[in-house]
């Protein structure tokens, strides 16, 4: 580095002499500028800013974006949009100009209860910004509301959106419904911008794809006097000139496989059943094309202003109407015997026309295991055996094999495992293994768990779902699919953003003899004169299916009243399908939650399903009927 | 460095006092102010200023210290290492409001053009220090210092950061200014600028880039958010009035309609509850702490002290002019802090380093 320069030589500095007073004189002219702008600003404009400032003068209101539709394939509205007028307080206003008689006339022209003028009290005293007072107010509610305008200073009336599903309950399950954001959820979703009274989906599609749905928000802004009436023109440009307005950008529709007319015909079919679910698969490519689940709820009712009646009833049916019986895991019965069918011949255990006799029952130690059919099937090989679904043959089996093994099969068509359907409450069910009861059974694992965990009984637990996509894995040839309800992300505008493409989760790894001979049992149950469900064969399809009964061990916890006890006693019934038989395009099943038997009950309900689907008229026609069958019944 | 106690007792006594005064002030009219702007917010900016403060001040304090040869010896490295981080901005840099400013470094995040500004101040000085010219310079004598500077402004621009890019550029020409250029040179510089600036926009931007710069331009496109601001910020100030509304009674501040109101706007905060009186202070101050960097300036020993004085003051200066104006509505909002007002980590620790470097020079000068 260079030397610093000498004391002895000039001031190397001097250089700069007579700069600096430039510098203080350029300093001080731009301060003066800005200290005459500041007085114009705060000593010649300054009221008229300050009365621009007073209190809540300018008026930011969030517009909620309208939220994105869930459409079926071919465009039917599952769930919509529809205006609903809700009535708003403005505290700062309210408070200022009315009196204890506003909250009465409030309450009688909106009919509140004194607990909910209360509680609207407390929230406009707090004056944390405008409070809701009620939504989805009627027509002529609010034509008395505006009458009375000049007695209820701060009380206004705005459109927002109401969710509306078209088909009421059918597939209320899957949908969801939306309802205002709770006091809990709230402190978890503020960071995102949630605010108090914002609605959010809470089950089904609605809950899992909110995200998508529910767009972001916009502003408006305007500018009142103290009275809550807009000031002059002039006055406003001046105060917020054209910023008046920042859009809401509108939630995603989806565009779902789901077939409405489909859900619609399952409705029908097991209207004679209280309880119960139906699902429907393309076992080609995994796509959901229906979803049933019963007893429902009215979203739309859920949705808005739910009435307490609505919530007791739900709450206290003890078929539990608030619970997607699709996803849920009961007892299979003998849908569950093509585990066991193919793993007799995978393990070596039996050749396809290896025969067992059936004389009713089978005895382990001094235990009998009995066959559905007292007197017995006599001599039965793996395809009579599944026509006939005698349970000796299984118990047979299950004595040669342990049941770890059989876990292991059952798994392989998904058993035990979540589907990974977009929907938020699904169980994976149970396999229970050697481990699971040594775990939880007060004694320990023992023998006899074997043979009843083989016919679908014992401690197995399905989801209809899981025997849909099981089904639907013996009809398309081993590919276990993943379900997707959704299809295609779409903007408001109609451009698809997002396509989903058929995944497969795994390969069924059974050889193609085998797979042959669970189709060939599958379609001698329908179609053979031996078979469980011979009685609801179709004159113009082969379907491929299988019966199921499933004993009720015990009634559960929910209190049931006496009468109905012995109903609660019956068993499952189960029909799960697939056809037509060389080409299916249809995997469904159906189950009755204590719906008496599978071939006596559900088959004959899935057989009308069948029928109706496959022999249908064109999509114009149906969705005339879906508009007949739902129109006018829109006030909740 | 420091040999003995006598001689630090003699830098202690040739610390610019007035000076100190002056800074300590502003820090406590900040955090004053910041408390009130920070009633409704979750954030409580006062004391985490607070704390960004005392780091600055205990960094300003060691700067005074060390001896001005080793500011003249590392300012290529310090504007190597500016360089350096802003390079890494551009390719890891955390991006927020579609610009990329910050580095995260996971306790928090720093904005690397802020410590430029001190960059170019030291390369500025050492450069025209090493001349020691006394004849007005001509444009090509200057073309290392440019194209050091120009570099560095690239890459702020690019990220895009207007405001920041402007003010270095401001700093820059100050000092140049006041060092000494021809008047032809000068024409002849402006004629380059009113050139360049399309066909570099047109030729060394690539689309991408361009985009950013446009849409930073554009105030039409983004007229609902930073007019709004500047409306809300303008209502603010405005209804201050004279004596303004007191101490945390401000409305418009304290009820959320002015964004920003703890950093950029933070002085319609003080507007708003201290009237016009307390704006003129708040000006008065800053104008004190000008005219104590240009006396310390006037008294440095060598020009490298006194250029960077006059760097330091020109910091502050335009930070000041161009926060005040677009807080005013005169100025596009470009994003600059009210110097060690606003509240904000980088921009704190820069503004009291130049406080160091101010107080440096004063210790390092032979007492008269």
């Amino acid at each position: 580095m260079r030397q610093l320069p000498n004391a002895g030589r000039e001031k190397p500095t001097a250089h700069y002499e007579g700069r600096y007073m430039w510098l203080f004189v350029i300093c001080a002219v731009a301060f003066v500028a800005l200290g005459l702008r500041l007085w114009e600003l705060q000593i010649i404009e300054g009221e008229r800013y300050y009365h621009a400032s007073t209190d809540n003068i300018i008026r930011q209101v969030e517009v909620q974006p309208p939220r994105g539709e869930i459409l079926d394939h071919s465009g039917v509205e599952l769930a919509t949009n529809r205006p609903s007028f809700d009535v708003y307080i403005q505290p700062s206003i309210f408070l200022a100009n009315a009196d204890e008689e506003v909250y009465e006339l409030l309450k009688r022209y909106l009919s509140l209860s004194q607990r909910q003028l209360d509680r609207l009290r407390q929230r406009v005293d707090a004056r944390e910004g405008e409070v809701l007072v009620s939504r989805d107010v009627s027509r002529s509610d609010v034509a008395r509301l505006q009458e009375d305008q000049m007695r209820l200073p701060g009380v206004e009336v705005r459109i927002n959106h109401q969710r509306y599903y078209p088909l009421h309950h059918v597939g209320a399950h899957a949908l969801g419904y939306v309802s205002e954001v709770g006091p809990e959820q709230l402190r978890e979703l503020q960071p995102y911008g949630y605010r108090r009274g914002n609605l959010i989906g809470q089950m089904g599609l609605e809950r899992v794809y909110e995200e998508l749905l529910h767009g972001s928000p916009g502003l408006s802004r305007e500018v009142v006097d103290a009275r809550g009436n807009p000031v002059s023109e002039a006055e406003r440009d001046f105060l917020i000139g054209e910023y008046q307005e920042v859009g809401v950008v509108p939630g995603r529709d989806l565009v779902t496989n789901l077939d409405a007319d489909l859900m619609v015909i399952i409705d029908e079919a097991m209207q004679d059943y209280a309880a119960g679910a139906a699902v429907a698969v393309d076992p080609n490519d995994g796509s959901v094309l229906a979803l049933y689940s019963k007893p429902h709820f009215n979203p739309n009712a859920w949705s808005g202003r739910l009435s307490a009646m609505e919530r007791m009833r739900t709450d206290s049916d003890p078929f539990r109407p608030m619970m997607d019986k699709t996803v849920n895991g009961y007892f299979p019965g003998s849908v569950y015997k093509i585990v066991g069918t193919w793993m007799g011949l995978a393990e070596g255990h039996y050749e396809p026309h290896d025969e067992e006799t059936c004389r009713g029952f089978h005895e382990l130690g001094n235990q009998r295991f009995r066959c559905w059919r007292e007197q017995g099937h006599g001599r039965v090989d793996a395809y009579s055996s599944m026509v006939q679904s005698c349970d000796v043959y299984y118990y047979e089996l299950a004595e040669k094999v342990d049941i770890d093994t059989m876990a292991e099969y059952a798994r392989s068509f998904g058993f035990g495992e979540h589907t990974g359907i977009e929907l938020p409450h699904e169980q994976a069910g149970r396999v229970p293994d050697r481990e699971w009861h040594e775990e939880r059974s007060p004694e320990g694992y023992q023998r006899g768990f074997d043979l009843n965990t083989i016919i679908g009984q014992g401690d197995n637990l399905t989801t209809p779902l899981q025997v849909a996509m099981a089904y639907g894995a013996i009809a398309n040839g081993g590919k276990l699919y993943y379900p997707q309800i959704v299809d295609e992300i779409r903007n408001e505008e109609g451009d698809t953003l997002f396509e989903y493409e058929p995944q497969v989760r795994k390969r069924v790894d059974i050889d193609d003899e085998h797979l042959e001979v669970l189709r060939e049992g599958l379609r001698g149950v329908v179609h053979d004169s031996q078979g469980t469900g011979r009685g609801s064969r179709l004159s113009h399809t082969e379907v491929a299916g299988k019966t199921g009964t499933a004993q009720v061990a015990q009634i559960g916890t929910v209190r049931i009243p006496h009468e109905e006890r012995e109903l609660h006693r019956r068993n499952h019934a189960w029909f799960s399908a697939y056809a037509p038989y060389d080409d299916p395009e249809i995997a469904l099943v159906v189950f009755l939650e204590h719906g008496g038997g599978g071939g006596g009950d559900a088959a004959p309900v899935a057989m009308e399903i069948l029928d109706r689907y496959l022999t249908r008229d064109t999509p114009e026609a149906l969705s005339i009927r879906l508009g007949e069958k739902f129109d006018g019944d829109d006030e909740t | 460095m420091i040999n003995n106690g006598d001689k630090l007792r003699e830098r202690i006594s040739l610390l610019n006092w007035p000076l100190l005064a002056v800074v300590g002030l502003l820090a406590v009219l900040s955090l004053i102010n910041l408390r009130s702007a920070s009633m409704h917010s979750a954030t409580a900016f006062h004391l985490a200023h607070a704390v960004w403060l005392g780091g600055g001040a205990v960094i300003a304090l060691a700067m005074a210290f060390v001896h001005t040869r080793v500011f003249i010896r590392w300012s290529y490295v310090v504007y190597g290492v500016a360089i350096a981080l802003l390079v890494a901005v551009a390719l890891v840099g955390t991006e927020v409001n579609a610009s990329k400013r910050w580095l995260d470094l996971g306790v928090f995040m720093v904005q690397p053009s802020e410590l430029l500004k001190l960059a170019i101040i030291l390369v500025t000085a050492r450069f025209f220090h090493e001349r020691s010219q006394d004849d007005s310079y001509h444009l090509h004598q200057l073309w290392p210092l440019f194209a050091a500077v120009g570099l560095g402004v690239f890459l702020v621009v690019n990220q895009p950061d207007l405001g920041t890019s402007l003010v270095i550029l401001a700093i820059f020409m100050s000092m140049v200014l006041f060092e000494g250029v021809r008047w032809e040179s000068l024409a002849a510089l402006a004629l380059v600028v009113v050139v360049a600036l399309p066909v570099g926009y047109n030729v060394v931007l690539e689309d991408y880039q361009q985009d950013r710069v446009a849409t930073f331009l554009d105030i039409e496109s983004d007229a609902q958010g930073k007019s709004w601001q500047v409306q809300q910020s303008m209502i603010a100030l405005g209804s201050g009035q004279m004596w303004g509304k007191g101490e945390l009674e401000g409305t418009q501040v304290q009820k959320g309609f002015v964004p920003e109101h703890e950093n950029d706007f933070i002085a319609a905060n003080w507007a708003e509850e201290r009237g016009f009186v307390g704006m003129v202070f708040l000006l008065l101050v800053y104008l004190a702490f000008i005219v104590c960097a240009l006396n310390i300036s006037r008294r440095a020993d060598n020009r490298f002290g006194a250029l960077v004085c006059v760097g330091v003051a020109a910091m502050y200066f335009w930070h000041v002019v161009v926060n005040l104006g677009m807080v005013t509505g005169v100025l596009p909002v470009v994003g600059l802090t009210l110097p060690l007002m606003s509240y904000g980590g980088s921009s704190s620790l820069v503004m009291l380093a130049g406080v160091g470097l101010l107080l440096n020079v004063s210790t390092h000068r032979r007492p008269f």
